[in-house]
């Protein structure tokens, strides 16, 4: 099968875990990615690594798959001379490293991109490269915290809550814009930098709540709603079932979907109360919130279910992990794979987000070691001698 | 200024939310894209009255502002007119784009086979509920499969009923893929002269949403990443939410000696007693008595302001202690930051004749970043251009589609 992005080479110098997987998006649909693994201390600013030891590292397994390692000593010359070397034979830098680091170590845009005009430098950041903020850490709480969803996603009166997330579309975004800086490039030859942050990826997030807010206003958006006090009854609500998981619907066009969904819940179509989209959205709004509560509480959650399906119904049950991690169409579907690591055995790891007919994305590589491949890029890439190879080797600037 | 996505042409024939805001991306870079209606009401967000009970008030936001950048054309696909006004528009661009029922698309004879020999090179995106290969066939909307994946039910405190992650946040992500997607698709399609069919949905891209805690607990099975966590019993207590006098704060400090001793510093001569309490000298120490620690900064933390706190700190950045006050939208739609970076923009709209604020771009091009050139057309306000520019329509022909009832 053919790769879409063939040809294609990245510098990955990120450290974070979303900066990597950013990376690892564009290696798996082919571009040959070179992840720049620094020998000194992990320099990564999220909260703790808790694995035990020894166990298979599933984070690295997902944001480093199809990657090539090389370990450089970025604190020497000689090591950072390698990584200039590298970029100069890349079409793309990928990192997430503050601006000060990177300008200590010579890998800054202003640096690499004076030798290397169609350079696409991409580089993830807390807040974005702009305004008061623009060196602050990339901590996805810190940007959650400034987004404003986090006080209106629980009931009232529940402390705020950080979904986490944000951070996922922030690697999203990133491969988004290198793609975008891609094709700007292969019609005029020109590179550019190319930069998303957290701080844009929880506003993505946030989308809708956001925007209603900046359009419509008042307090109302600023404060959580309780769950029974939807704007509509049959979108974006959620009930009790009888036996304890939670139902919930989405049918924004209440009439298109009230004649096949009256009578599931025990109410007459023609049922006064209910029997408009302004009723149900207006007037009898609570009422009817009321009423479904009621309604779904009568009958387990299987049943309801089974319901929806048969009526084909916008509406599910509340799940957890083990219910994606048990349906087939998921593994079908790629979106997640059953894979044989080479010194794990048998794990499930996240797959492909993404289907392409004749491009599919594939795993064509467990992450790698740190440093797993300095040699064979050395000599590949720079055309270093095995002597060469040894000597950087030997003088600690190269792991391996 | 030059954009980076000219010369690209794209029909965009979604609804909602999920395949418009795909399309959005491109439009915002610079792709020509024609929004493709069905003449009566055309897309059924600009039917959009109120969101969480509120009227969306006199522009509905709903609807402009993922469409913007884009052309409308209005086509009857259910006749046989319609359809071949589609296949000539199929011939002449570079991507399809629908999030269309499958039934509809069939129906109308839109499928990748039919299009696919009209124009070889054409990519056919679309953005379903549960992808390509899916067992389950429904229509579905982004709560309804964020139910599925199991993202909502871990969020909040334990006891609490699910938390979505907000309106269009499933939408959104899936959009975003579906770019990313077809964007890698025409690099291929570049070089090898070769077209393809691409999906991204709901399920797939809120599976990958989940990462962060979705793929330690598949190596694990560790409920912990599954289900609701408290914030009394936060495995870090230094990496949790406080609540100050006025105002929640987010902590981000890691659960270090150092750390922990330098926030102890900045507390009232009340609770600094913390510093030299022995079950919480060591990390291990701070994470086994985690409640005690968190309780203990609870009443420590409440005694003072937000703005306070920020203050005493700040010095403490070196030792990697970071913290924010908890915003509300109304704090972000002033951020400073979010405006320099074009997060939030402002822009003219025409409806309502006077300048909105919408969101801004996603990710930054420095040398061919994003424009709003307009928010979402008039339904049907570039049928006829369309027909008659590119197209090759001349207008008596035009004229005859009408009689049709092909366009309105």
């Amino acid at each position: 099968m053919p790769r879409a992005l063939a040809g294609i080479r990245v510098v990955d110098l990120t450290v974070e875990p979303w900066g990597g997987i950013a990376a690892a998006l564009l290696g798996d649909f082919g571009a040959d990615v070179i992840r720049v693994d620094g020998l000194g201390p992990p320099v990564a600013v999220g909260p703790e690594d808790e694995r035990a030891p020894g166990a298979w590292n599933a984070d690295a397994a997902l944001a480093q798959r199809n990657k090539r390692s090389l370990g450089v000593d970025l604190a020497r010359p000689a090591g950072r001379e390698l990584v200039q070397a590298l970029v100069a034979r890349a079409d793309v830098v990928l990192t997430d490293r503050a601006r000060a680091d990177l300008e200590h170590l010579g890998l800054d845009y202003r640096t690499l991109g004076a030798h290397k005009p169609d350079l696409i430098y991409a580089r993830g950041s807390g807040f974005g490269p702009k305004g008061p903020d623009a060196d602050l850490p990339a901590i996805d709480e810190l940007a959650a915290a400034r987004t404003g969803m986090m006080p209106i996603l629980p009931q009232p009166g529940r402390p705020p809550v950080f979904p986490g997330h944000g951070q996922m579309y922030t690697a999203v975004m990133l491969a988004f814009g290198i793609l975008t800086a891609l094709h700007h490039r292969a019609r005029t030859g020109a590179g550019q930098e190319v930069d998303a942050s957290l701080l844009a990826g929880n506003m993505y997030g946030a989308s809708l709540d956001l925007q209603a807010y900046l359009a419509i206003g008042g307090e109302r958006m600023l404060q959580p709603i309780s769950r029974l006090d939807a704007g509509n009854p049959m979108s974006g609500t959620m009930y009790t079932s009888a036996d304890g998981p939670w139902v919930t619907l989405t049918m924004p066009d209440t009439d298109r979907w009230w004649p096949i969904f009256a009578p599931l819940v025990e109410l007459a179509v023609d049922d006064p109360r209910f029997d408009t989209h302004d009723k149900r959205c207006g007037a009898h709004r609570l009422e009817m919130m009321r009423v479904l509560e009621a309604a779904f509480r009568r009958r387990p959650a299987a049943h309801w279910r089974a319901m929806f399906q048969e009526r084909q119904l916008s509406a599910d049950i509340i799940e957890s992990y083990d219910f994606p991690a048990a349906d087939p169409q998921v593994y079908r579907n790629r979106y997640l794979l059953a894979i044989d690591d080479p010194s794990h055995g048998a794990q499930t790891s996240l797959g492909f987000p993404i289907f392409m007919s004749e491009t599919p994305a594939r795993l064509d590589a467990a992450a790698p070691a740190r440093g797993q491949h300095g040699a064979a890029i050395l000599h590949d890439l720079l055309g270093l001698s095995e002597d060469a190879i040894t000597a950087l080797r030997d003088a600690g600037t190269i792991a391996g | 200024m030059a954009s980076a996505l000219e010369g690209l042409r794209v029909i965009d024939l979604t609804v909602w939310f999920q395949g418009p805001v795909a399309a959005q991306h491109l439009a915002d870079f610079g792709a020509e894209v024609i929004k493709v209606e069905r003449p009566k009401g055309g897309d059924q967000g600009r039917g959009v009255r109120s969101i969480k009970a509120l009227p969306v008030g006199d522009w509905n936001q709903y609807f402009l502002v993922i469409n913007r950048n884009k052309k409308s054309m209005a086509l009857d696909l259910k006749t046989e007119a319609g359809r071949e006004i589609m296949y000539r528009l199929v011939e002449r661009s570079d991507v399809f784009l629908s999030n269309l029922g499958a039934e509809n698309l069939d129906a109308w004879q839109l499928t990748w086979e039919k299009l696919a020999a009209i124009n070889p090179k054409l990519i056919y995106a679309t953005t379903t509920g549960y992808g390509p290969y899916a067992t389950t066939v429904k229509p579905s909307f982004d709560m309804t499969v964020q139910a599925l994946t199991g993202l909502m039910s871990r969020l909040g405190e334990p006891g609490e009923p699910p938390i979505y992650l907000g309106m269009g946040s499933g939408d959104a992500y899936g959009g975003l893929m579906a770019a990313l997607a077809i964007l890698l698709a025409l690099w291929h399609r570049n070089a090898t002269g070769r077209g393809q069919r691409i999906d991204a949905s709901l399920y797939g891209a809120q599976l990958f949403l989940a990462a962060p805690t979705l793929q330690a607990w598949l190596a694990t099975r560790d409920p912990r990443y599954a289900t609701q966590q408290s914030r009394v019993a936060a495995r870090n207590p230094l990496w949790n939410t406080y609540r100050a006098e006025d105002q929640w704060l987010m902590l981000c400090a890691p659960n270090r000696d150092d750390a922990f001793a330098a926030l102890a510093a900045t507390l009232d001569p009340a609770d600094a007693g913390l510093g030299g309490d022995p079950r919480f000298a060591t990390a291990v120490g701070r994470r086994e008595h985690a409640r005690a620690l968190v309780a203990a900064l609870d009443a420590a933390i409440v005694r003072r302001s937000a703005g306070d706190w920020m203050a005493r700190w700040a010095p403490l950045a070196e030792r990697r202690v970071a913290a924010s006050p908890v915003a509300t939208l109304a704090d972000l739609a002033r951020d400073a930051g979010a405006w320099a970076n074009d997060y939030l923009m402002e822009t003219h709209c025409e409806e309502v004749h006077r300048t909105v604020t919408v969101r801004g771009m996603p990710v930054g091009l420095s040398r061919t970043p994003g424009v709003i050139r307009s928010l979402g057309a008039e339904l049907g306000q570039d049928t006829e251009m369309i027909l008659f520019e590119m197209l090759g329509y001349d207008w008596d022909e035009i004229g005859a589609l009408k009689a049709k009832g092909a366009i309105p």
